[in-house]
């Protein structure tokens, strides 16, 4: 970040949609093929997950992987494409499970309570930002800590809403008479859940906007230069990624059933950042795959762990050191690739 | 747009493929087959409560073991499968159904941390699986009545009213104070503590919090002091139960305390030293002390410690009763083991104590808490000793 590299992708996309030769489609065509070799490449590992681990379980990962991808998102459009730290964003997910679960709670029905959740997140990522008028860098990134750990303590002292530390029921999602209880109903309204975000980044990420940001990534001096409102240009960024976190914290808040303050402390926040960072946080494919990897893999090495000879009982620090190692050979391999192509770990 | 809409319905396809062979594969009882029934659990084995975990399951494994060793329970050897959730509800709602799908188990048993529960315990439930004696104080876990859940753990609440009432009856307090954990543990505490002083016509003089994690209490002492409290109830764990009475009496101040089961622990002491001399404390189950000890529980502790190469502590015994308590049940429901026979059987269980000192557990069909009694101990001489029995 901050080091001037080659355009990417997309900013060869921005430039070729504005010629029409034919190299220049080519490039298009690319460019918007590619990112969805991912989730045609996660689609088709799905049948083989059921077959090889049961299909309520192949499902139920499904469903977490789809759900993190999507609060991934958020995090990709604020750290990815406009290049600000975010060490919080645990709290916007937490923002929109709770406005979920409460308004889920009085019945209110997905289509009204969802949007209620997205902007409840936009607000909180409208909050969050306000320090990036004053702070750069690291500092603004403890700024957004802070913050986080603000909502945590909201979420657990104001017990007369949200119920405090001991936490609050979210029933199944859905209404109308229509609940999506069993996986399959989960996964479906999960994958349904993330094509939406992400065509609604897709779009974000070519608008006028979507190179604002990337604008600034690459050299803010240059950006203001360039006539863009640096201060406007990052609200935007958290407040949209917010409400795309919010949207995936809503559903995480009914797979899961019950959400307690807890659960959305710096942890997830780091969880989040790593998913980005491992699945490449310049793409939004990086979601998913990062997804994948910090939902699927340790469920993977679970089941790994039961054909080992011996007791699979005892093995608690094996799979810790499985996974730890996994992470650490993905960074690397990611490294090997991106410094094959010329660019920087993103 | 295409693509994305192609590989929409592709997953929608297959999602109806695979729900049509879902219902196909679904057959017996599950879990339970002629040679074994095996039996899940969702432990902590890394992360914040990953010191319970360990010694839960190795606890359950031994009285696992030994029932095979005596030819299993109506010829069926038990085989624990544990799964780690490291307190993440994530991981615990895809362990569940690991355990669920891929192990088949026939019940769960002792799954640990409220938010791993709550998030579980529905879809246990929901798969027809018995949801056996989880580490929760959250009501829900035994009530209402449901035939597949039970609980032999008292609830915070019901164990320290009785507590509270029978120091505060029997030693004179008249200010009671309280520093608890910012939870639901330190509600339960706060809820419990609050109602048996009701019943003496007392209230709490003071009340302070602090997060979990917390390591210095010097604000907190600071308060309690200047309220005058002369007993100090802690709803801590380990750590905070040393560091709140260490910063008291560094302090000076020599006011009597008692803690929750949870800070019940030979840590308690071993970390704590002369500064938690006199602490009062609940225990739901004994410590097993070697020192001392009758000739069954050394047998017991020296079998525990030659199998896992550590000695073992609250949390064994806890791991061990529960799992007799599932096995007592299993052998009462007779061989032809199915979930409503073992629901029923359990609804039968009265148990009477056994030589690691755990109380009689009573189960009916209208109540499937098994207890609800803690006793009261104090740390004398570096070790806890037991002042009562269990306390109605």
């Amino acid at each position: 970040m901050g080091v001037p590299v080659k355009p990417g992708r997309a900013e060869a996309a921005d430039i070729a949609a504005r010629n029409d030769s034919p190299a220049a489609a080519g490039i298009v065509r690319a460019s918007f093929c590619r990112p969805l070799a991912g989730p045609a490449l996660a689609a088709l590992a799905l049948p083989l997950a059921c077959l090889l681990l049961g299909t309520d379980y192949a499902l139920g990962q499904a469903t977490l992987v789809a759900t993190y991808a999507i609060a991934g998102l958020g995090v990709v459009l604020i750290v990815g494409q406009a290049g600000q730290i975010v060490l919080g964003q645990g709290a916007l997910v937490a923002l929109g499970a709770y406005a979920e679960a409460l308004l889920a709670a009085v019945g209110w029905p997905p289509l009204l309570s969802l949007p209620v959740a997205v902007a409840l997140g936009a607000c909180g990522g409208a909050i969050a930002s306000l320090p990036a008028r004053r702070l750069g860098g690291l500092y603004f990134g403890m700024s957004t800590l802070a913050f986080a750990l603000v909502v945590e303590e909201v979420l657990t002292r104001w017990s007369g809403l949200t119920q405090g530390a001991a936490g609050m029921l979210v029933p199944a999602f859905g209404g109308g008479g229509w609940r999506a209880q069993t996986p399959l109903a989960q996964f479906l309204v999960s994958l349904v859940a993330l094509a939406l975000a992400w065509m609604a980044c897709r779009r974000l990420l070519r608008s006028r906007l979507g190179r604002a940001w990337r604008a600034i990534r690459e050299d803010e001096a240059a950006a203001a230069a360039c006539g863009i409102d640096l201060a406007r240009t990052k609200s935007a960024a958290f407040i949209l990624g917010g409400g795309v976190s919010a949207f995936g914290g809503a559903f995480y808040a009914h797979w899961i059933g019950f959400i307690s303050p807890e659960q959305f402390g710096l942890m997830l926040s780091f969880e989040l950042l790593m998913l980005v960072f491992l699945g490449g946080v310049g793409r939004l494919s990086g979601a998913l795959w990062g997804a994948l990897v910090i939902v699927a893999v340790p469920q993977l090495i679970a089941v790994a762990r039961d054909a080992l000879p011996g007791e699979g009982v005892g093995s608690a620090g094996l799979e810790t050191a499985l996974f730890g190692a996994v992470i650490v050979a993905l960074v690397l391999w990611r490294l090997r690739g991106e410094k094959r192509r010329g660019g920087s770990l993103r | 747009m295409s693509a994305a809409r192609a590989l929409f319905l592709a997953c929608l396809l297959l999602g109806s493929l695979l729900s049509a062979t879902q219902a196909v594969a679904q057959v017996a009882a599950p879990g339970v087959s002629d040679r074994e029934i095996v039996v899940g659990s969702i432990l902590d084995l890394s992360g914040p409560a990953a010191l319970l975990g360990a010694p839960v399951r190795d606890g359950m494994l031994l009285r696992f073991e030994d029932a095979n060793a005596a030819g299993g329970v109506h010829g069926r050897k038990l085989r624990l499968v544990v799964e780690d959730a490291g307190y993440d509800p994530k991981r615990g709602v895809l362990a569940a159904r690991k355990l669920l799908q891929r192990d088949q188990v026939f019940a769960f048993l002792a799954n640990l941390g409220t938010p791993v529960v709550m998030a579980t315990m529905p879809a246990i439930v929901d798969a027809g699986r018995l949801h056996l004696f989880p580490f929760s104080p959250h009501e829900s876990t035994y009530s209402p009545l449901h035939p597949l859940k039970f609980q032999m753990f008292p609830p915070y609440q019901d164990y320290m009213e009785a507590a509270t009432r029978h120091m505060v009856k029997s030693r004179g307090y008249s200010r009671a104070c309280l520093l608890y954990q910012d939870d639901d543990y330190g509600l339960e505490v706060m809820k419990g503590v609050e109602s048996g002083l009701a019943k003496l016509g007392q209230r709490l003089v003071e009340r302070t919090a602090y997060k979990r994690g917390a390591t210095d209490f010097s604000s907190q002492i600071a308060r309690l002091r200047s309220a005058r409290c002369d007993l100090v109830v802690l709803a801590t764990v380990v750590r905070e139960t040393v560091a709140a009475m260490t910063e008291a009496r560094r302090n000076g101040w020599a006011v009597d305390m008692l803690v929750s089961a949870s800070g019940y622990s030979s840590q308690t002491h071993e970390l704590g030293g002369a500064a938690v001399e006199g602490l009062f404390g609940v225990s739901v189950l004994p410590l097993p002390y070697a020192d001392g000890a009758p000739p069954r529980l050394a047998a017991w502790i020296g079998r525990y410690h030659k199998r896992f190469g550590a000695d073992p502590n609250v949390w064994s015994v806890m791991g061990y009763v529960l799992a007799d308590l599932f096995v007592r049940g299993a052998e009462q429901a007779g061989p032809e083991l199915t979930t409503a026979r073992f629901t029923a059987a359990m609804e039968r269980l009265h148990t009477d104590g056994d030589f690691l000192g755990s109380p009689g557990y009573r189960f009916s069909p209208q109540d499937h808490l098994g207890s609800r009694q803690g006793r009261l101990a104090q740390i004398r001489n570096g070790r806890w000793v037991m002042l009562t029995d269990y306390l109605e």
